[in-house]
């Protein structure tokens, strides 16, 4: 069933650069991974297997260490090389498990569960080191499990960066196994209802859903409509209140293809091992979505992908909010939905000129916030008095001020900055 | 080398140049409307006003760069940073001035005094407190008496009744216009409805036969250019409808309720020029959507009590008065996030 989604006016509108998600493509075999210890919200994983063990696919190399957590497993068969220090393409550098492969590719998943209990779905869940594959890595046997009471369950296939076409292919491929994640993860939170939120430069995953007999959202193409609080808005019209979870709304958001993972999770007994990476860009050959083990270096996407050419910036994850790259040696981690090359016409590299105080960004904020208020204390270092004159606290970081802004301030860097200052204070 | 940023990557290609293009856009019909009503005259204002405000923020950037150093770089930089807000500024001066001033020195420093003083000095772009064009034109009108007589657009009035009703009536002086007689307040509204409209309310409209500044008499070309605004999404539609339409309104209440000065007080004067262009300048206007409503209403509010006390066109020093007053209003309204739940106050012992 079509369900109308409520009106939603703030945000900007993107230009897509989508290419046709069609299905996605394996990657060659690699040589080698290098697996983050740190993929997921929280704490990094504590790595179990020392240098020259023999690991197959799926075992258990890092575990979960504190509340908020997730396990890391090995995405090739093979032998571990090391825990090395390498750099992770941020600028910075991180530790990974790097695993060269084997002659032969063995796996060693869980037992397929049939007819779980609640409490097997969230511990399969977690033993298999599922986290939000939307961006934010949080770990979803914790999310999974609300402080309070919810009635609804959202799936998340908004999409609303440009370029990014991911979850469109799984969305138009897997529509099944989705549908049955999504049906654990509704035991595992005692729910009724589920709700499917799918902007509308997808109508065949729209389609897809809506002919499987569930209940879709077809939202409007507007930036940032995937963001939690503006999704669960748009869906059931609930306001998440300021300072408070998506559950204390009553609902819980989580992206497709988690629910992928949870269906291979339960059903297969596979960890979250593999994901659909879109690579593209202006600076691409061959735009592709492949099917990639985590861990997998960008330097072999981007070969699978037919090379390079002008990309003069690299990103991880979509336009609007990923991390700009230093380099090929980035890794594939479980929250990776792309990587972008960008070419000097498609990015912005000019330089800012004064603010005009036209409001356009305070216009186009979904939380309302006045993030022209936000870079003038920030640039004057009153960051108190930012967050009393713009609320920058409240702030979602989707970086649709920067982009309107006709005099190409870096508003979001200031608003990053000032919430980074006021949480360092006591 | 990769280039390296924080979020987002990608840009609207829109820029503060683009926006000051569209202004300059918006005000054609009133230019071409000023020069057709007023002849060479106001060609030469507008030309001399646009030169000087380019000029002297150029010459400013010169030596604000220490150009004899590097002359070619700086000039360079210069032409590169250049983002047409001076032109602006430049045309809405000269749109405001009236066409009979004697001398070309008005509008030159006037443009100075605008660019150089109200802008420049207080940071360029973006930084003035007041509208430039705005003081600009209150420096000259403090200075030269020529800046209180405004010359008759060169089509008579479209009804010839009112032509010989204006040219013979016995409460007129000589050196009044029906313009000034019909924007200067009370004595001259009720004069003027005591015996019969001097001009129609179409003239007013279309600004055949009134007298005025360069840009502000024809209506029509004005309204052309806030649709054209409002289109391009450089200003928000309702602003200047709010500022009209409150000055409308309490002209009408100040005058014990007829209906019949709505639209004089509305069309006449500098109201719609000033509502549309003047008033909607970001720099100048408050940053929030409800300080820009309170901001417009309190300037309607303004605009209708002043004219009716001081019986003078007040528009431009209203603006100027409530831009004194923005920051204000900036500093009272303080955004409330979406899902914002209001504290409850803690009960009193």
């Amino acid at each position: 069933m079509i369900i109308r989604p409520k009106a939603f006016f703030r945000g900007v509108r993107l230009a897509g650069h989508k290419f046709p998600a069609g299905a996605a493509e394996r990657l060659p075999a690699l040589p080698e991974v290098f697996i983050p210890l740190a993929q997921h919200a929280g704490a990094p994983a504590l790595p179990v297997v020392e240098a020259g063990q023999s690991v197959r696919r799926g075992e258990r190399i890092a575990a979960a260490q504190g509340a908020v957590s997730a396990d890391v497993h090995a995405s090739i068969a093979g032998t571990v090389t090391g825990i090395v220090t390498r750099p992770d393409g941020r600028g910075n550098t991180a530790q990974f498990i790097a695993i060269a492969a084997g002659e032969t590719q063995e796996d060693a998943f869980l037992p397929p569960l049939s007819d779980p209990s609640k409490e097997e779905i969230l511990q399969r869940i977690a033993a298999c080191g599922i986290v939000g594959m939307g961006g934010a890595g949080f770990p979803s046997h914790v999310k999974l499990a609300p402080p309070v009471p919810v009635d609804t369950l959202i799936l998340n296939g908004a999409e609303c960066e440009p370029y990014l076409t991911c979850d469109d292919a799984l969305m138009q491929k897997k529509t099944r196994e989705v549908l049955r994640g999504a049906r654990y993860m509704m035991q595992a939170l005692g729910v009724e209802k589920l709700l499917i939120a799918i902007e509308r430069n997808k109508p065949e995953a729209i389609a897809a859903f809506d002919a499987a007999g569930y209940d879709v959202v077809p939202l409007k193409k507007q930036y940032p409509m995937g963001a939690e609080k503006q999704l669960i808005y748009c869906c059931t019209g609930r306001k998440v209140p300021l300072g408070k979870l998506p559950a204390h709304a009553g609902v819980i958001v989580q992206n497709v293809a988690t629910a992928f993972a949870v269906y291979e999770a339960v059903e297969l007994g596979k960890p979250l091992i593999e994901r659909i990476v879109t690579v593209t860009g202006g600076g691409i050959a061959q735009p592709k979505n492949l099917v990639c083990p985590v861990g997998a270096p960008l330097s072999a996407l981007a070969a699978a992908c037919g090379g390079e050419h002008d990309a003069v910036k690299l990103v991880a994850g979509g336009p609007m909010t990923g991390a700009a790259l230093t380099g090929t040696d980035a890794v594939v981690t479980k929250t990776t939905g792309g990587f972008l090359f960008l070419t000097a016409r498609e990015t912005d590299t000019e330089d800012p000129t004064p603010c005009i105080n036209c409001g356009k960004c305070a216009d186009v904020c979904p939380m309302k916030l006045m993030p022209m208020q936000t870079a003038f204390y920030t640039n004057a270092k009153e960051y108190e008095n930012a967050a009393k004159y713009s609320g920058v606290l409240a702030c979602i970081e989707c970086g649709a001020c920067s982009y309107i802004c006709p005099a190409r301030r870096p508003l979001a860097q200031s608003i990053k900055t000032a919430k980074a200052e006021l949480r360092r204070k006591p | 080398m990769r280039v390296l940023s924080t979020a987002p990557h990608i840009k609207t290609r829109r820029t503060t140049k683009h926006i000051m293009l569209d202004v300059l856009i918006a005000l054609l019909p009133a230019t071409a409307a000023g020069i057709v009503y007023f002849g060479w005259q106001a060609a030469v204002i507008i030309a001399v006003a646009l030169a000087a405000a380019v000029l002297t923020e150029f010459v400013w950037y010169l030596i604000e760069h220490k150009f004899w150093r590097d002359t070619k770089t700086v000039v360079g930089a210069w032409a590169k940073q250049f983002d047409y807000t001076s032109l602006v500024t430049g045309l809405l001066l000269a749109l405001t001035l009236p066409a009979n001033i004697d001398g070309w020195y008005m509008p030159l420093l006037g443009s100075v005094f605008a660019v150089g003083i109200v802008k420049m000095l207080f940071g360029g772009t973006g930084k003035n407190i007041v509208n430039p064009a705005i003081a600009g034109r209150i420096f000259l009108f403090i200075s030269f008496a020529a800046m209180t007589v405004y010359p008759a657009a060169n089509f008579g009035p479209l009804l010839p009744d009112n032509l010989s009703v204006w040219q013979t009536h016995p409460l007129i002086k000589p050196t009044w216009t029906p313009q000034n007689a019909l924007e200067t307040g009370a004595t001259q509204l009720g004069n003027l409805f005591n015996t019969k409209p001097l001009l129609s309310n179409l003239d007013l409209f279309l600004g055949t036969g009134v007298a005025g500044c360069i840009g502000e008499t024809c209506k029509l070309a004005l309204l052309a250019g806030y649709v054209y605004l409002c289109v391009r999404g450089v200003i928000k539609w309702y602003l200047p409808l709010l500022y009209i339409g409150v000055t409308g309104l309490f002209a009408v209440a100040l005058e014990g309720f007829k209906f019949v000065y709505f639209l004089p007080s509305v069309l006449s004067g500098g109201l719609i020029l000033g509502a549309c262009f003047m008033a909607t300048d970001y720099v100048t206007s408050p940053k929030s959507t409800l300080g820009n409503i309170v901001y417009f209403v309190a300037l309607g509010l303004l605009t209708a009590g002043l004219r009716k006390a001081a019986g003078l066109e007040v528009v431009s020093f209203c603006i100027l008065l409530m831009n004194f007053l923005v920051f204000l209003i900036d500093l009272a309204i303080k955004p409330r996030p979406f899902g914002y739940v209001r504290q409850k106050k803690e009960a009193k012992k």
